[in-house]
């Protein structure tokens, strides 16, 4: 009783975390030799951002009059960009899923957690000590491995393999993406509540069964919001392969901002805004719906 | 057993459905579907080839994509390897150069250099996301932004106050929205243009970005916080201020830094590919080996890349888990 009411000490861990948080930013700022005036652009620098900010206000609607004869329409350049960033984003995720869906299972340590309570024979004790550890171990290996490499690099690495390619654009979103939904998923299905798997198990389920109808429902609506929520940021991903050559938005951002055509630069980075908060707004929709 | 079918159709028809989402899932499914069929593979080019050039287009795209693949993986060797057979001392003494001279002649930094400013950056760029998320949080919150927090307001609030702090909270939450929605890679891209190269253009986007996520996800804390701490704080005549550092930071605390340590996951990995863009980090090697088409250099980066974000969600961890004890 009386030790509860000893007086904290100093400095708390959250305190120490923070404090700790803290000077870490300060040796990193002083590492990168980074000083306050950097940070005052110039005087041309000055006249630019303000000219590109002011721009915000008059984003471009129509093709400069300077503009080759056969330029298609600025508005629908502007479409035909959203719609191959929609294009990259949503086959991308699609294989995603399925690798995530995949290795989440094999991740997650209830998939693997029935054999030991099942093993009789040797064979089956040899399983649940060696080979499913070594399993689940091989899965989480591969999940950091996929995830711990950047989309764009992966974009680099595919690109250099084979070329300016749409599969290339696809697989270098889908494996860091599978990888992230892998792991996510797999903490979902460990961490999701056991009662209807414990009660299915006691009425003499199978496992696969327990797994699938008593485990797997109960973690399926944080999976689906997290899915959605995971779209969102292949859309931004996918915008920006675009600086690779990929004719995505951000394909025309950069080309826009290259030669200094701001209000241009403001209606692909509006479009793309607009498609981000689409696709946000109609997501909280759905997540409103399946997550209490 | 028919009645037992006969119940299964009966809770079938009378379970509760969806309509928003039921269509949501259809639109998806289309939406998957056309993009694959006429986006990515390009189903009547597809048809064409197959019907009338025999698969001519295709045979020779893969014979292509295979040449270029077995190209690329003869030159991620090593290059005191190329035409040798493999020498683990030999590909030691590359990887050992690398990382701690880099490649001079071309102004290549070693990879412990890029990998200590990766990182650096990514340190800096969090501390002032988390710092003016901190700051943002309160103004994007529901319940501090309003005329009177926590109590009953009184008659003397004016419809004029109201509608202010309504537009205070509207203000922050399209900051937030506007910060985030831009990817870090485009303001990075932007920011080069105006500030010129140094880490300032990588830190700065990298920390806007995340103050815009960690903002969003800090006020969604403060709301959710229980009121009843703070509605005695405030009833005992604490300021605004007051009862956000006093009563609500301490409450919400845990929670800001566990998500600001899954943010910083993510910004360490950023943090790489920025450098693409000029920024001396490890992606600045990483394209600088990409240009001289050194593969097998830029493949040392990549793999030290790889390691460094391992690491960095090893510590993240462990601090996570520091936390979450002592809350």
């Amino acid at each position: 009783m009386r030790a509860e009411l000893r007086r904290p000490p100093p400095v708390g861990v959250r305190s120490a975390v923070v404090l700790s948080l803290l000077a870490a930013g300060v040796v990193s700022f002083f590492r990168l030799g980074l000083t306050w005036e950097q940070l005052v652009p110039g005087r041309d620098a000055f006249r630019q951002m303000g000219a590109f900010l002011a721009a915000a206000f008059t984003p471009a609607l129509v093709n400069e009059a300077g503009a080759p004869p056969g330029t298609p329409p600025l508005l629908r350049q502007a479409l035909d960009a959203a719609a191959l960033t929609v294009v990259f984003a949503t086959t991308a995720l699609s294989v995603a899923l399925v690798l995530g869906v995949g290795l989440g299972f094999l991740a997650s340590s209830v998939w693997w957690s029935g054999e030991r309570a099942t093993a009789r024979s040797p064979a089956a004790r040899l399983f649940a000590r060696v080979v499913a550890p070594a399993m689940l171990a091989a899965a989480r290996t591969l999940i950091a491995v996929m995830r711990s490499i950047h989309e764009l690099v992966w974009a680099i690495l595919l690109l250099c393999a084979l070329g300016l390619n749409d599969l290339a654009a696809v697989v270098a979103i889908a494996i860091p993406f599978g990888g992230t939904l892998a792991k996510v998923f797999s903490e979902m299905l460990d961490e999701a509540p056991r009662d209807s798997a414990d009660a299915l198990r006691g009425a003499g389920a199978s496992r696969t069964q327990v797994f699938l109808f008593g485990l797997l429902p109960r973690a399926l609506p944080d999976m689906a919001a997290y899915t959605l929520y995971r779209y969102e940021c292949a859309l931004r991903s996918s915008a920006i392969l675009g600086f690779f050559g990929w004719r995505t938005l951000g394909y025309f951002i950069k080309q826009q901002w290259d030669v200094a055509d701001y209000p241009e630069v403001w209606t692909y980075l509006y479009t793309l805004l607009a498609l981000v908060l689409l696709v946000e707004w109609w997501s909280g929709q759905i997540r409103r719906r399946f997550v209490a | 057993m028919s009645t037992r079918r006969e119940t299964v159709r009966e809770l079938r028809r009378t379970r509760p459905v969806d309509r928003f989402a039921r269509r949501s899932v259809a639109l998806i499914a289309l939406l998957v579907a056309a993009t694959w069929l006429f986006g990515v593979l390009d189903l009547p080019a597809l048809a064409r080839d197959a019907f009338v050039d025999d698969f001519a287009t295709l045979r020779e795209e893969s014979a292509r994509a295979h040449a270029n693949v077995t190209r690329f993986l003869g030159e991620v060797r090593p290059y005191p390897l190329h035409g040798r057979p493999w020498d683990t001392a030999v590909a030691a003494r590359w990887a050992t150069d690398l990382f701690v001279e880099g490649i001079p002649r071309f102004d290549i930094p070693s990879g412990f250099e890029a990998a200590w400013r990766t990182l650096a950056i990514s340190i800096t760029a969090i501390v002032m996301a988390g710092l003016a998320a901190t700051l943002c949080a309160f103004p994007a919150a529901r319940t501090f932004a309003t005329p009177e927090p926590f109590l009953p307001g009184s008659d003397r609030i004016s419809a004029l106050q109201r509608r202010a702090w309504r537009a205070a909270l509207l203000v922050a939450r399209g900051l937030l929205v506007f910060l985030r929605s831009v990817p870090e890679y485009v303001w990075a891209y932007l920011l080069i243009g105006m500030l010129g190269i140094s880490a300032w253009p990588a830190v700065v986007a990298l920390a806007i970005h995340n103050a815009g996520i960690l903002g969003k996800l800090d006020a969604e804390t403060v709301e959710n916080l229980a009121p009843q701490p703070l509605a005695a704080l405030r009833g005992a005549g604490a300021t605004r201020r007051q009862v956000a550092f006093v009563g609500a930071l301490p409450a919400a605390l845990s929670r800001f830094l566990l998500y600001f340590f899954y943010r910083w996951e993510t910004c360490v990995r950023e943090a790489t590919v920025l450098g693409m863009l000029g920024i001396v980090s490890l992606g600045y090697a990483l394209s600088e080996t990409r240009i001289r088409q050194r593969y097998d250099d830029m493949l040392f980066y990549i793999l030290l890349g790889t390691v460094l974000v391992l690491v960095g969600d090893l510590v993240s961890l462990v601090a996570r888990g520091l936390v979450r004890r002592a809350s």
